[in-house]
């Protein structure tokens, strides 16, 4: 299986002037982590998740620190997630991502997912231009109905 | 960026060439124009520096100009398993979260003034940084200084400032502060106690001139932080922040670390009770302890080895470090160590004043770690004139510190602090706004260190 014959064509994305509160709030509404950022030209800019928002509003040297337990909440997160709605998704996407294309293999694009702990790759073509986007779950269904089959 | 690089080459090829017109051999010309090279590669190309030690040190050795037993001796290996040692020991202790609970006891200082704020971080900076490194104290400061400056609703600049100076200063208090400390030490002989005793004191005289420097550079924004203090009265949501588990675990790290700096205190008496080469307690000691470390928690001893040692920076000054070798193996440095004799008149105490300016002011720019490997080699030729090298070894070690206060690219950790003061605050450090309070107390401190090396007896 290719991943053009799996993938899923309408994608919904997110430009890089949208405000970062109006995308959290499409990621709740659409109930999941992430959406892939496009810009004037339909190509990739970036992604857009959750995780992404997460770190902007902890402090980023938590990791630095090394362990400990947060016993209250932090003035500044509160502070931070009022800052969103200023913030423009552009500010907060990841700009590293790993793509794919449509004719590389379902296995292949599962590799890809496993060594590079993606949950989904958007699928472009040569110039950039975003064709899909295919998830980990995508290509599970896939495998089952070929195996059932 | 191919501009820089036809200036970096143009530079260091010029430097060569200036140094045969003067008399160096051919030889003595290449080890300049290589060891030029790695210096303006840090100061034009940070994030490829270790290419162009790559680079310069195969030159080195395809010329001939200096052969592979030599390289391998001038490596520094012993510094460099020190700092490896250090750094495993340094991500066990975060790993048990010593580094927060640091961060939870500053959230806990109780009936906090400004004045009490200020004293407070300029101590836990300077000591913090001369107990670890000066890079991993200034981040879980900075984060305590981020939290109380957000609880008080207070710019943290200044006071991000004030910790990064202190740090710097601090960092010139023992060998582990910074890595110029272990590298002085390990080439001058001097030991743990003569930092004790001659760094440390000088090092805390110079935080307690910074805290009077500092209150009154920033008595504005010490009044609105006592004023922000009485308003919102006891730090309560800060005591009980955050908490460190599991206690043992912490515990039992503090043990490793404590015994560590015991033993590396005490290693120059055991080497002459025991018989052994000058430093190798000192060298040998966190290598036991990492070690030990690694048996402890061996599930996560890859992790401490692959994670946790700048592998980067450490391949970066073992070549560095080969290249400088390579200068007084030529002989380029005995040839400098004359110039600059002859033009100090074989007086000490210029002499002295000369490499604590130059370093200091050099540092302010170039990596310190660079300018005191470039230095070494020439205050070593100095010996062969009989001169008296202990005040030098002291001015290059105070001049390599404080010079990182001057501006804000001094210093790695001016570097760091300045990063996550960016990244968490959005705010973005002008070069005068840090140069001018940099620069004040980088020359008074600078200067203290001067007085101190000319009048006090002990230091020579």
């Amino acid at each position: 299986m290719r991943v053009k014959d799996i993938m899923t064509k309408d994608v919904v994305s997110l430009k890089p002037d949208d405000s970062a509160f109006e995308a959290l709030e499409l990621l709740f509404k659409m109930q999941i982590s992430g959406l892939p950022v496009i810009d004037g030209q339909g190509k990739l800019a970036g992604m857009f998740t959750e995780k992404e928002v997460l770190s902007f509003i902890l402090p980023g040297y938590i990791e630095k620190v090394g362990r400990f337990i947060y016993e209250a909440d932090p003035k500044s997160t509160k502070k931070k997630f009022l800052e969103l709605s200023g913030v423009k998704v552009s500010q907060l996407m990841r700009k590293d991502v790993v793509t794919t294309q449509e004719e590389v293999t379902s296995s292949e694009v599962a590799r890809v997912m496993l060594t590079q702990k993606a949950r989904r790759l958007p699928v472009i073509d040569k110039n950039g231009k975003v064709l899909g986007i295919i998830s980990r779950c995508d290509i599970l269904k896939t495998m089952a109905k070929e195996t059932t089959s | 960026m191919l501009k820089k690089l036809i200036l970096l080459i143009i530079l260091s090829l010029g430097l060569g060439f200036l140094g045969a017109k003067a008399g160096l051999n051919s030889h003595q010309a290449i080890a300049v124009s290589i060891f030029s090279a790695s210096i303006l590669g840090t100061l034009f190309f940070w994030d490829f520096r270790l290419s162009f030690a790559f680079l310069g040190t195969s030159i080195l050795l395809i010329t001939k100009t200096v052969d592979l037993d030599s390289i391998i001796k001038f490596s520094s290996l012993e510094v460099i398993l020190f700092l490896v040692g250090m750094m495993v020991l340094i991500g066990l202790m975060k790993n048990a979260g010593f580094f927060a609970w640091i961060v939870s006891l500053i959230l806990r200082i109780k009936n906090l003034t400004a004045n009490k704020f200020l004293i407070s971080i300029s101590f836990i900076s300077a000591l913090l940084a001369c107990a670890v490194d000066e890079v991993t104290s200034i981040i879980f400061v900075v984060a305590a200084i981020l939290e109380i400056c957000d609880y008080f609703e207070v710019e943290p600049t200044p006071f991000l400032i004030i910790s990064v100076l202190a740090t710097n200063i601090g960092s010139s208090g023992t060998v582990l502060g910074n890595p110029i400390g272990i590298l002085i030490a390990a080439k001058s002989g001097l030991t743990f106690e003569d930092f004790i005793l001659k760094a440390f004191p000088l090092m805390l005289l110079c935080t307690a001139v910074l805290i009077l420097i500092l209150k009154i550079w920033y008595r504005k924004q010490l009044s609105e932080l006592d004023k922000k203090m009485k308003d919102l009265g006891a730090n309560e949501i800060l005591t009980r922040l955050i908490s460190v588990p599991p206690e043992k675990e912490l515990k039992i790290a503090l043990g490793i670390f404590g015994l560590t700096l015991v033993f590396i205190a005490l290693h120059h008496r055991l080497e002459l009770l025991w018989g052994l080469e000058p430093n190798t307690i000192l060298l040998v000691i966190p290598l036991i302890s990492s070690g030990l470390v690694m048996l402890w928690k061996w599930r996560k001893a890859r992790e401490f080895i692959e994670k946790d040692v700048e592998w980067w920076t450490l391949l970066f000054f073992l070549l560095l470090f080969a290249q400088a070798g390579t200068l007084k193996y030529t002989g380029a440095t005995d040839v400098i160590a004359e110039r600059i004799s002859s033009l100090s008149r074989n007086n000490p105490d210029l002499l002295a004043a000369v490499i604590l300016w130059v370093s200091a002011i050099g540092s302010s720019i170039l990596d310190n770690v660079v300018l005191v490997a470039a230095f070494i080699p020439v205050v070593q030729s100095l010996q062969a004139l009989h001169l008296n090298l202990k005040p030098l070894w002291w001015a290059l070690l105070f001049g390599g510190c404080f010079g990182g206060n001057i501006t804000l690219i001094g210093s790695t950790a001016n570097i760091v602090a300045l990063g996550i003061l960016e990244k968490e605050r959005n705010i973005k450090m002008t070069f005068f706004r840090w140069f001018w309070v940099g620069l004040t107390v980088g020359v008074i401190t600078t200067a203290i260190v001067w007085l101190a090396l000319i009048f006090l007896p002990f230091y020579k």
